[in-house]
């Protein structure tokens, strides 16, 4: 298949574009791809952005109470400055602090993406100090007894097995000694201007 | 011709590959990242890399420094992404020397550890991986959450950020009309799988990658299982479909599949949409034991002559004639060599 552009090199991307709602597809060479990117530095290429872009809109439609919508539309990154319109727009996070930000919506996107809210897999090394994973067991275990309460067994089960899991991952954490402790450096408060030097 | 040994499933298994997506936790993710903030993170990650383990063994490549067609070569050899190239202007790869490991920096995230090995080996990829990530962060911390596992630029990777795939040769499963029945199986157990290039039972060469989708709530060790036992089920079931093939009427399939390899040596134009034809027809005479010419050596070829990576051959921007003609010559040279022992 060749590229849409030039016809001659073999087309590798695929292209998608959204504006105003109106879809574009074009399939492009590894050369086209580039000079586009250079004629259109903020383009967004990516076809995610859309996928997240319809989740978020049925996540709303499903919505039975507009107003918390808007109370969505009001949501900014304190951090990074990005704004709930822009992330919906983009589907991506300006920073780690968005996640905090923009945690309500993000919680049923997750939901949605993954069918789970609750990560079991690895910890850092300057994580596991313990604290945080002791602290997470607890929340788990709350969530359990509500959810066994409301004979809500399936979530019960998965509950469970992530409570099992950091709990292994504690005892492994102390068991190795490998706690390290390493204060998360941030920047002074926000991350500066940047605006017009975005790549 | 002894150089290449054999890996586990490669009948079967092309490549397996492991890649974890971090970001800095004080920096601003991608669509926040000035020029500044991501030149920190190139420093960041190579002082880690170069100063650690084997630092020496890795090269630092700027996408702006390089040629359109020395980038697109990486591509075709999956050294990088093709979402790399969606941000030539900030974005690096470090790559080593074995061409195993890459660490690609400022694509959607600011860093991406991949590791990659010949067949099914799911295990090794992400021990590669998981080991520099380690180094790294040990350290300059990456974001974290002790819900949502590590913090990435777009929520469908944040968790352990961990993306595996298992690029597989289907040649037999395709002939037979049986893609789509993989297809909806390989989806109930959150596994997604397409054609390497271009989709469905038209995919390229027969390639397929199989990818887990979730990354959120279920740990590494078990995605790695869980896609390594999907795999092994595919292998299995192509297996059959290539026995089966070959009780059916031995004769005509090695007559089908080795008349490509007549092709492939003696043509003196060859189209890539021809070319990827040709190679799944020898790769499958080949694992069927009709020609001995190793599959590893196969692969590397079939790499070598795509586009980008004829261009970096050639030296220069060429056109797709003189790509076919440059394609065909050197398939005849290189193949040649595969089967002299
Ligand atoms: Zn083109
Ligand atoms: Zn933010």
């Amino acid at each position: 298949m060749m590229c849409d552009e030039c016809g001659i090199r073999e087309a590798k991307f695929h292209l998608t574009t959204i504006k105003n709602d109106e879809r574009s597809e074009r399939r492009l060479c590894p050369v086209c791809m580039a000079k586009y990117q250079k004629q259109l530095p903020g383009l967004d290429f990516t076809d995610l952005a859309g996928i997240i872009n319809n989740m978020l809109s049925n996540i709303r439609g499903s919505r039975e109470e507009a107003q918390e919508t808007e109370a969505w539309s009001e949501l900014i990154c304190e951090q990074c400055g990005t704004t709930y319109a822009e992330f919906r727009k983009s589907g991506m996070v300006g920073c780690a602090n968005c996640y905090s930000a923009f945690r309500e919506p993000l919680d049923s996107l997750l939901q949605r993406i993954h069918g789970n809210t609750q990560h079991t897999g690895r910890i850092p090394g300057a994580v596991r100090k313990g604290v945080s994973l002791r602290m997470n067991i607890d929340r788990l275990r709350e969530q359990l007894n509500k959810a066994v309460a409301q004979e809500e067994y399936e979530q019960a089960a998965k509950l469970r097995d992530a409570i099992r899991t950091l709990t292994a991952q504690l005892n492994n954490a102390d068991a190795n000694g490998d706690i390290k402790v390493r204060p998360h450096q941030r920047l002074d408060s926000q991350f500066g201007e940047g605006g017009e030097n975005h790549v | 011709m002894s150089d290449y040994v054999q890996a586990p499933e490669q009948d079967v298994v092309i490549s397996s590959r492991v890649r974890l997506s971090r970001n800095y936790d004080d920096l601003p993710f991608s669509p926040k990242l000035t020029r500044e903030y991501a030149e920190e993170v190139i420093d960041r990650t190579a002082d880690a890399v170069f100063n650690g383990k084997n630092g020496d063994a890795y090269t630092l490549f700027r996408m702006s420094d390089m040629e359109q067609d020395a980038r697109a070569r990486l591509v075709e050899h999956h050294l990088i992404s093709y979402d790399l190239l969606k941000y030539v202007n900030r974005s690096a790869a470090m790559i080593s020397s074995a061409g195993t490991i890459t660490v690609m920096l400022n694509e959607e995230d600011h860093v991406r550890f991949q590791g990659m090995l010949p067949g099914l080996q799911l295990e090794r990829s992400a021990d590669m991986a998981i080991r520099l990530d380690d180094q790294v962060s040990a350290q300059y911390p990456f974001a974290f959450d002790s819900q949502l596992g590590y913090l990435t630029a777009y929520p469908a990777n944040v968790g352990t950020g961990m993306r595996c795939s298992v690029v597989m040769h289907l040649p037999a499963l395709a002939s037979a009309g049986q893609i789509g029945t993989v297809m909806q199986a390989v989806a109930k157990l959150g596994l997604t799988i397409r054609g390497l290039y271009g989709d469905g039972s038209e995919a390229r060469g027969h390639l397929y990658q199989v990818s887990n989708q979730a990354t959120l709530g279920r740990s590494e060790e078990d995605v790695v299982h869980s896609l390594a036992a999907a795999v092994e089920q595919i292998v299995e079931h192509e297996r059959t479909m290539r026995e089966n093939a070959e009780k059916k009427d031995m004769l005509s399939l090695q007559d089908r599949l080795l008349r490509s390899w007549g092709e492939l040596m003696y043509a003196r134009i060859m189209p890539i949409d021809e070319f990827m034809r040709r190679y799944s027809d020898i790769r499958y005479a080949a694992s069927m034991g009709y020609l001995h010419a190793p599959l590893p050596g196969l692969d590397v070829i079939m790499m070598d002559v795509q586009p980008g990576s004829l261009g970096v051959r050639a030296g220069k921007l060429i056109g797709e004639r003189e790509a076919e003609i440059l394609r065909a010559k050197t398939l005849r040279e290189e193949l040649g060599k595969l089967v002299m022992d």
